[in-house]
């Protein structure tokens, strides 16, 4: 069995209960379809969203997180999204001073009507973490 | 800060002096308490005494050889139900006024009633050294200190370059240690709480600054040149998984890196908590995955996990080193870690009361570098492709 061939990436996806789970529902709607291994997941704010839940799938077994949001200004708290994009900067600088690819994780925002713009969000990044590859941290057993 | 400062002699040592004067202020009622490190009785160790006896205050230390318990964390014990109506002066180093300051924002004390006084610090011993031998340890660190060689100093300590108030404004007043050849110390007030002590003190600030801060200065350049290079070198030995896991494969998940963080101080910890207590079809199936899964699990989610819950306002003091029994250079890994963070995000941890906490704060234009820029129609073109 070729390993290229049949690497599905495991992702897995945030979004906000307002803006993004609204692009998933507008993509719905349109009969629009992105990749099964793509798993979303709701949270009520990206601002609400811990850097640690961020890390624990990575670490855990996952191939890629991807997380979106309302655009700036858009925020059903206000500032949600700001503070959300503090987090994945944290979370980025982490990861890359430690070597763990901090280009696994995305930050993508997402609108309610742009449905499109969710399943091309969801595909792009499935097909970027194809050419990755298998993330190291997923087989290693003493993590 | 204040450009000038006040002289205190020190013909018989920097400690006598401060000490000496610390009696003052509790003589004159400047002071009602003071929080200071004295050696424990049986002379194999210092802690911080909450005390209120100037004659106890011959026993005390302002400047032991070792760390055991961060000031930070003392300091947050005693105000975290809020300030106090005595005044108390916590005789800290920088990195621990900055691990207050921080606790401070993080509403886990307060410093409305409480004075910081740091000292220009030479570094500490890593504890396990000096427990070897208290009294040669002791030798070492004094001549050490007097030298400025950080060689047998902490690791965290070897590579600080915020030693003193001009890197590290977190204290009311600071000692001024360094070019005091002409048996004199420099007290510098800090902040205008500082400067009132003094007054009260009838301490003139008449001294100049400028010899001993361009000695701070020139120190200064040489550790941060330090630090750039043996954060290089640390990046080099520990990036990539299989690297990162060997560093952290001797974990043995005791969690004292935590405990003894100043700035860690959730009343539950995550990585304790049952959301990583899970059931065993959990485990069984990431070992499947896997192959095999070591037990305890989630070390890596650990550290990884706690810095990024603290990494923002790690003051590098190294105290987690300190206490890892495994000697994992925890603390090493968090400086650097923190250094790049709060690079990231604009922030240095305990440099003022004012600069909001990075995670709370936000400007609505910033960190572009983050945001994925969209592919226009990506699916239409992928179409359009096959």
């Amino acid at each position: 069995m070729s390993d290229e061939r049949e690497f599905e990436p495991r992702i897995i996806y945030f979004l906000c209960s307002w803006c993004g789970s609204g692009g998933s529902e507008t993509a719905a709607a349109h009969h629009l379809h992105y990749p099964e291994n793509v798993m979303p997941s709701r949270v009520n704010c990206t601002g609400a969203l811990p850097a640690v839940h961020i890390v624990r799938p990575l670490i855990e077994g996952a191939d890629g997180v991807v997380i979106s949001g309302c655009h700036p200004g858009d925020c059903h708290y206000n500032d949600g999204n700001f503070r959300a994009r503090r987090r994945v900067a944290l979370v980025k600088s982490l990861l890359d001073t430690l070597g763990l690819e901090p280009e696994r994780v995305w930050f993508r925002y997402v609108a309610h009507g742009e449905g499109q713009r969710f399943v091309d969000t969801a595909t792009e990044f499935n097909d970027h973490i194809k050419k990755l590859g298998p993330n190291p941290l997923k087989t290693r057993r003493d993590t | 800060m204040n450009d000038k400062g006040a002289i205190l002699p020190a013909e018989d040592g920097v400690e006598a002096a401060l000490v000496g004067w610390l009696k003052e202020t509790l003589n004159k009622k400047i002071f009602d308490a003071l929080l200071i490190p004295v050696e424990v009785p049986a002379g194999d160790s210092f802690a911080y005494l909450l005390l209120k006896d100037p004659a106890i205050l011959d026993d005390a230390s302002p400047l032991p050889p070792v760390m055991p318990v961060q000031g930070g964390k003392a300091i947050s014990r005693l105000t975290m139900r809020g300030s106090g109506s005595k005044r108390v002066a916590a005789v800290v180093r920088p990195c621990e006024a900055r691990a207050a300051i921080e606790l401070t924002k993080l509403k886990q004390a307060h410093l409305d009633n409480l004075w910081l006084i740091t000292m220009d610090c030479p570094g500490v011993l890593p504890l396990s050294d000096y427990l070897e031998d208290p009294a040669a340890g002791a030798t070492c660190f004094a001549e050490a200190s007097l030298e400025g060689d950080r060689g047998p100093m902490r690791p965290n300590c070897q590579v600080c370059n915020r030693f003193s108030i001009l890197q590290a404004p977190a204290s009311d007043l600071h000692i001024g240690t360094l070019e005091s050849a002409d048996g004199t110390v420099l007290i510098v007030p800090g902040s205008p709480k500082g400067e009132r002590v003094l007054e009260d003190m009838d301490m003139p600030l008449d001294a100049a600054l400028d010899g001993w801060a361009k000695r701070v200065g020139e120190i200064e350049k040489a550790q941060t040149e330090q630090r750039r290079r043996a954060h290089a070198e640390l990046r080099e030995e520990t990036a990539g998984p299989d690297r990162l896991l060997d560093v952290f494969s001797s974990c043995i998940n005791c969690h004292n890196c935590q405990r003894v963080c100043p700035v860690c101080y959730c009343r539950q910890c995550y990585f304790e908590s049952a959301a990583l207590k899970l059931p065993p079809e959990n485990y069984l199936t990431r070992a499947e995955r896997k192959g095999a899964l070591r037990f305890s699990p989630d070390t890596l989610l650990f550290h990884i996990g706690r810095a990024t819950h603290m990494i923002l306002s790690c003051v590098a003091c190294g105290a987690c080193e300190d206490a890892c029994p495994m000697d994992i250079p925890v603390g090493q890994v968090f400086s650097l870690l923190a250094d790049r963070a709060q690079e990231t995000l604009g922030y240095v941890a305990g440099e003022s009361l004012e600069d909001p906490l990075p995670l709370v704060a936000y400007e609505m234009d910033e960190l572009h570098q983050v945001e994925q820029p969209y592919v226009e129609i990506y699916c239409k073109q992928e179409v359009q492709d096959a």
